[in-house]
């Protein structure tokens, strides 16, 4: 077990280091952010003296190497836009995305599971086409669409919402739907598939033939197994909720993580954009390590293998 | 569950539903409160500017520095460059020193009177934009007195007060002692000016507060409260504002903007910005090229339906000056008005031996800008003149814009602070970051005005490189962009477009909310 332990966190860090790399590069190749921070016909010393602030100037592999050496200490830089640290700006993004995933999360789970449970177990019928329509239009309506559609309603129509910003709950309910629908959507379709998978098993059956009533082995036999594929997705896709609802915080300009992400990326940000994708990268990185040991500490045929 | 149960459960949640959205709407409809004015702004609020030293290159920090500073000099309503903090400013004759006499009893935020020391230390201490220049050129500055101060110069400078007192934050006074107690970053943290608001609290992507500075110099301010309210997206801003959670929305354009005018109570407010587009030619220098002809060149220009593309774009407010340089600047020159003569322009092109027109390459664009590129393709197709639309993101375009890389038709813009001098010599004289080629005359009269002193000969001189910038066809001008900004009901004087060229509303002490003076 400690062998197995030892060669995921290797492959752990493995990982977080291509990622940094890729990433470092990966926002170099879109051009140089100089040219956002002025207008144009600034004076090239100008130019000059804003690369040189920010280290630009250097050779790559100084940069990366700058780059490298500073996260190991815990310090990602300084934002070029905001010229405050990018870890400073990252934690008071974090509450409120936290804040609007967990509400989007639980939306979603609240929706998606058991509409995916009365999908499965009215197959082929109305439900079953009704939570089918429900899980394409989550997944294929654009969420920018879909959040400018609510607004429209609730806050131009009726007035009832607050269109944009953050600092109740009045403010969280309709980002939270628009993210949450999306995920509800996913939800649905793999409880659905998982359902069936699990409503067709011998022990299923076994249930059904010694005459437990259907509630009981729906609700108790058929769902706990039903499930596990359910919440190791919605684990992964919290991070996701937390890191890239770009777009959702974009248009409600709810202040998180999604929206430092666009900022970042629309004046060439880097060290914002290099922050958020490491640091939501490596909670992915994380999470799938704790999935990984739990699963092995669990199945010894996992750790065996490997 | 029987079916009338079920039933009892809708109507009941139902009707515990519309209980608790009334409840909520009765929160969610509360608009500002009486003496408050929320902006909604269209870009992310950076901490640094709120602090003038930093002020780079553009024009968005002074949406703030009007709110929390004050400068010696700056643009205010009808006059460009009215003293401010300096109640006077005397250049010597040998125009190699600038005397200030600063005003008296003006007070920071902070209770402590601004004098010639803060003055002092806040040149200094600017590294923004230019500082560089302005620096290397600065000899010294004597303090008199508390309230007199000279600025020497090493050699004589005829644009110091154009980058001292506009294009730069060099001249938007900090305090002194209160800097060096708090340091640069806590001065970010709770910036202290001597504007006519005052900081209150800042969350970084959400919102700035201020309040009003009673103390201020020149009037109280009378609206009590501002709010920047950071909101990104367009239609969300619009939304906002037809909502009533916002009194003004910054830029809103095209579709939006009509929509605005079509929702009761809102207005539309343009402010002409001294951002002029134009199309470039950067091959006119190569005798290969169809672009050498300088009848094509004005073919291109007789070709553009100005008016319309206005129209469609910016509601018609956009201003059609048929130049390059910006009309607020000093120095400016007024070329005749833009004529759109598709016929002239085949015939300009016949004569240019393109009788059947010609395929006349890529037309590169900002691509955030690509709608007026759109507009402008039809119209030269019109006439004979086939391009295909080549939009770039931004920062890629001015990238390649300026290392020279683009061919056949450039559609450029710069929004930069300065004077005619300034702007010619980035985009026109000899070895500027955006001129693909030069003309000699244009060169010898820009070397000229540069250590020109007398200010009415160098108006001639800057007059005439403007005349002949548009004699040569150098560029096709199209317009100088109207930012559009929405306006709700509750405001009175809303401040748009008081000061020239200021795409901004302000100054802020002489905004009002309906009901006040």
């Amino acid at each position: 077990m400690k062998q197995f332990i030892v060669r995921r966190v290797g492959y752990s860090l493995l990982s977080l280091f291509l990622l940094s790399v890729t990433i470092f590069l990966f926002v170099r190749v879109t051009g140089d952010p100089t040219t956002l921070l002025v207008e144009p016909g600034a004076s090239p010393e100008d130019i000059e003296n804003m690369r040189h602030q920010f280290g630009l100037d250097q050779p790559l592999w100084v940069q990366y190497w700058l780059f490298a050496t500073s996260f190991v200490t815990g310090d990602l830089g300084q934002s070029f836009y905001y010229r405050t640290p990018v870890l400073e700006l990252y934690f008071q993004r974090l509450p409120n995305s936290l804040q609007l995933a967990a509400v989007a999360m639980v939306l979603s789970l609240l929706i998606g599971i058991p509409s995916g449970i009365l999908a499965a177990v009215r197959v082929g019928g109305f439900w079953d086409s009704a939570g089918k329509t429900f899980s394409l239009l989550g997944l294929s309506l654009p969420q920018f669409w879909v959040g400018l559609v609510l607004i429209l309603f609730f806050s131009v129509y009726l007035g009832w919402l607050p269109s944009s910003g953050s600092g109740g709950i009045l403010h969280l309910l309709m980002p939270a739907f628009t993210l949450g629908w999306y995920f509800a959507a996913a939800h649905m379709r793999l409880t659905r598939s998982s359902m069936l998978e699990v409503l067709d098993s011998e022990y299923v059956k076994l249930a059904r033939l010694k005459g437990l009533p259907e509630a009981l082995v729906i609700g108790k036999h058929a769902l706990k197994n039903a499930l596990i594929p359910v919440i190791t997705l919605a684990g992964i896709n919290l991070v996701v909720m937390i890191n890239v609802a770009v777009v959702v915080e974009t248009v409600f300009a709810w202040p998180g993580i999604g929206r430092l992400l666009y900022e970042g990326i629309t004046f060439r940000d880097f060290p914002v954009v290099q922050c958020v994708v490491v640091l939501g990268g490596s909670m992915i990185i994380v999470v799938n390590l704790l999935v990984d040991i739990l699963y092995a500490y669990i199945d010894p045929r996992i750790r065996l293998e490997s | 569950m029987t079916p009338r149960s079920s039933s009892t459960t809708r109507r009941s949640v139902l009707a515990l539903s519309a209980a608790a959205m009334t409840g909520l709407a009765a929160r969610a409809a509360g608009a500002a409160p009486q003496d408050e004015l929320r902006i909604a702004s269209h870009v992310s609020l950076a901490p640094t500017w709120f602090d003038p030293a930093e002020t780079p290159g553009i024009i968005t920090p002074f949406m703030l520095l009007y709110a929390m500073h004050d400068a010696v000099m700056k643009g205010m309503p009808g006059n460009p460059m009215a003293p401010c903090l300096a109640e006077r400013c005397t250049m010597a004759p040998d125009d190699l020193s600038y005397a200030f006499a600063l005003r008296k009893g003006v007070r920071f935020h902070n209770g402590e009177e601004m004098t010639a020391e803060d003055v002092k230390f806040s040149l200094e201490r600017y590294r923004g934009a230019a500082s560089k220049s302005l620096k290397e050129r600065v000899a010294r500055v004597d303090i008199h007195d508390p309230h007199r101060l000279t600025i020497h110069l090493h050699n004589p400078w005829p644009d110091f007060l154009t980058y001292y007192a506009g294009a730069t934050g060099a001249g938007w006074i900090v305090p002194k002692k209160y800097v060096e107690k708090v340091g640069e970053d806590g001065f970010k943290k709770a910036p202290v000016g001597a504007g006519p608001y005052r900081f209150v609290s800042f969350t970084p992507g959400v919102e700035l507060v201020l309040e009003a500075f009673e103390g201020y110099w020149r009037k109280k301010p009378a609206i009590r409260r501002l709010i920047f309210k950071v909101i990104p997206d367009e239609a969300t801003r619009l939304a906002a504002l037809q909502g009533k959670e916002v009194d003004i929305a910054y830029s809103i354009r095209g579709e939006l903007a009509s929509e605005l005018l079509r929702t009761p109570g809102l207005s539309l407010n343009p402010a002409v910005s001294s951002a002029p587009f134009w199309l470039y030619f950067p091959e006119q220098w190569d005798s290969q090229s169809p672009w050498h002809d300088r009848r094509v060149r004005q073919a291109t220009s007789l070709a553009l339906d100005r008016d319309t593309i206005n129209q469609a774009l910016t509601m018609g407010h956009s201003r059609l000056t048929g130049s390059v340089f910006p009309e607020n600047f000093e120095f400016y020159w007024q070329p005749p008005k833009p004529a759109y003569d598709p016929d002239g322009a085949r015939k300009l092109l016949a004569e240019a031996g393109h009788q059947r027109g010609f395929d006349a390459g890529e037309y590169y664009c900002d691509a955030s800008y690509a709608n007026i590129g759109e507009v402008v393709l039809n119209n030269l197709r019109e006439v004979g003149i086939r391009v295909k639309l080549r939009p770039l993101e931004r920062a890629a375009f001015f990238k390649a814009y300026a290392e020279k890389k683009l061919k056949n038709i450039v559609q450029g813009a710069s929004g930069a602070m300065g004077n005619c001098a300034t702007r010619a010599e980035a985009f026109v004289a000899k070895g500027g970051v955006y001129a693909y080629g030069s003309y000699p005359e244009i060169d010898a009269l820009f070397a000229e005005q540069a250590v020109q002193t007398d200010r009415a000969k160098r108006t001639a001189i800057l007059h005439r490189l403007q005349q002949l910038v548009q004699e040569k066809a150098i560029y096709a001008p199209i317009w100088q962009l109207a930012f559009l900004s929405g306006v709700g009901p509750r405001v009175g004087q809303s401040g748009f477009g008081l000061i020239d060229g200021f795409a901004y509303t302000a100054p802020y002490e002489d905004l009002t909310l309906k009901g006040q003076g």
